[in-house]
């Protein structure tokens, strides 16, 4: 299989520089463990933030770590695409008889992210196992589904950067807002920001479907209706189609830099 | 002294020229300012913390974003290059230390879009809705005294990232040296989290150590946290490290400089 061919590829050529891979995925761990300790040091000082404790709060950094890191790592493509508008390289991708899509996830592939899908998983338990839940297999399916719904979105948010750098050629750094934005938002539930703020982040990029909506489905608690917490998910996951049509919608607009 | 000024004004001037990427760059610095002034809020709305309300807290934020290229590690321009491609030994030639060099390129471009930045930042929070928004200073002598400490601030903020060039000349990784420098000063110098808003404990720790000295002394000083004869008193200590991070920055990439071998090229 072709994709098998690319992370062959893509491992031969990390591991040239065993290194420098190593200092940068030991890097992204300092960095995760330092924003670990800011949650933890922020409710040691306050106890609980709008009526959610640590291991709560905690959780949610465990989903956005694992399924951010995991789209990450297999959708890195996407991320760096304005490196393939800019340097022409898109041109052989269209030229070549295999879909587009295909060869971009092949195109990049980030094994220093591993480390970091795991220490989120290793998070989502810690939060899990000290969290006092009911569970049932309701509880467990929307869990399950948080998770897919998370890597829906953020999947989504990249193809959104990535077609809108189409049309702007240049990597510009507000770009980075809707990304990288987004993953910071989810550090923890976000109904916690101001009420205008939370309802961007629930109604425009659906993060709250896998953030706070789940959680209170979970913890049986807030002012949504539990059937719509449960089902938020399933919901948040169709932000994926309007994003994938929008890049592509643009990739017809495509003009080569010519170089 | 004259060469130096040189190195500065060239730097300088290259970074005026990119002014578009600065503008691109407010819009960020916008979300994330309202982003962190939200979240502590919340939180400062759950318990309060002695000697940092929630509009000093939204104070310090906004400065925070205002100065964010003072606070960042950054590796001087192209010396990364310079030193995994080997053209480093053409700094060699020149009649002025290395380290004086890159410290003065440096500087210079820290200073340059930091001056490019700030100015927007500083007005719209002014402007934002009373309880978000940016306040004056607490009083004219400690505006002053702010100046002051940010001063300090960027001669810190450089002389701490003098380190990750010393690491890139050890390692020839440029991006892993400086990740892991700047991951340091991050963590303890208050960029992931406002530091007076830590136990009490950990902040009298943080407190001696070099990396405060970056951005939060000066912020502090202006939203009135630390009073003027204790910010004179700190900055005496900043002023102490400061000396010491230079001298060992300097030992050891004069170290370093010995025991390159340029191959060729």
């Amino acid at each position: 299989m072709l994709y098998k061919n690319y992370i062959k590829m893509h491992m031969k050529s990390s591991f040239q520089y065993r290194f420098n891979m190593m200092f940068v995925a030991f890097n992204q761990l300092l960095i995760m463990v330092g924003e670990i300790l800011s949650v933890y040091l922020l409710f040691l000082q306050f106890e609980s933030v709008a009526g959610w404790t640590f291991y709560e709060s905690l959780l949610m950094l465990g989903v956005i770590y694992t399924v951010y890191s995991f789209v990450e790592a297999f959708a890195r493509g996407y991320d760096e695409f304005p490196k393939l508008v800019q340097s022409g390289e898109l041109d052989r991708f269209m030229i070549r008889p295999v879909n587009i899509h295909y060869q971009i996830f092949g195109s990049r592939f980030e094994f220093t992210k591993f480390p970091r899908i795991i220490l989120g998983i290793v998070v989502s338990v810690i939060a899990l196992v000290n969290m006092s839940v009911d569970w049932n297999v309701w509880k467990v399916l929307v869990l399950i589904a948080t998770y897919i719904c998370g890597s829906f979105v953020i999947f989504g948010l990249f193809l959104l950067s990535a077609g809108i750098s189409i049309y702007t050629v240049e990597n510009l750094e507000f770009l980075n807002i809707v990304t990288n934005g987004s993953k910071e938002l989810a550090f923890y539930p976000i109904n916690i920001y101001a009420k205008w703020f939370t309802r961007i982040f629930t109604f425009v990029i659906p993060i709250a479907c896998f953030n706070y909506l789940p959680l209170s489905f979970i913890m049986e608690t807030g002012s949504v209706p539990m059937w719509l917490c449960g089902v938020s998910p399933l919901l948040g996951m169709l932000f994926v189609l309007p994003c994938l049509l929008f890049f592509n919608l643009s990739l017809r607009h495509y003009k080569s830099t010519g170089t | 002294m004259k060469s130096y000024f040189g190195i500065f004004k060239m730097e300088f001037k290259g970074e005026l020229q990119y002014r578009a990427k600065a503008l691109a760059g407010i819009a960020t610095q916008l979300f994330w300012g309202l982003l962190q002034v939200y979240l502590y809020t919340a939180f400062l709305n759950s318990g309060s913390v002695d000697g940092f309300s929630i509009s000093q807290m939204a104070s310090y934020i906004w400065l925070g974003q205002a100065f964010f290229a003072l606070r960042y590690v950054t590796m001087p321009k192209r010396v990364g290059q310079e030193i995994t491609n080997g053209n480093v030994c053409y700094k060699f030639v020149r009649p002025i230390g290395i380290y004086n060099q890159w410290y003065a390129e440096g500087i210079a471009q820290k200073l340059a879009a930091t001056l490019l930045r700030f100015a927007p930042i500083i007005i719209i929070g002014f402007l934002l809705p009373k309880s978000i928004a940016l306040s004056l200073p607490v009083s004219v002598g400690a505006f002053f005294l702010f100046l002051l400490a940010l001063i300090l601030g960027l001669f810190m903020s450089h002389s701490l990232s003098m380190f990750a060039v010393y690491l890139t000349f050890k390692t020839l990784s440029e991006k892993g040296s400086l990740g892991i420098v700047s991951s340091i000063v991050n963590i303890l110098g208050g960029l992931f989290i406002p530091l007076p808003i830590l136990p009490q404990a950990l902040q009298e720790v943080l407190r001696y150590l070099p990396f405060s000295y970056i951005t939060d002394l000066p912020f502090r000083i202006y939203i009135g946290n630390v009073g003027i004869i204790d910010g004179l008193i700190y900055i005496g200590i900043g002023l102490a490290w400061l000396v010491a991070i230079i001298a060992i920055g300097k030992l050891l990439i004069g170290r370093a400089l010995k025991k390159t071998v340029v191959q060729g090229g």
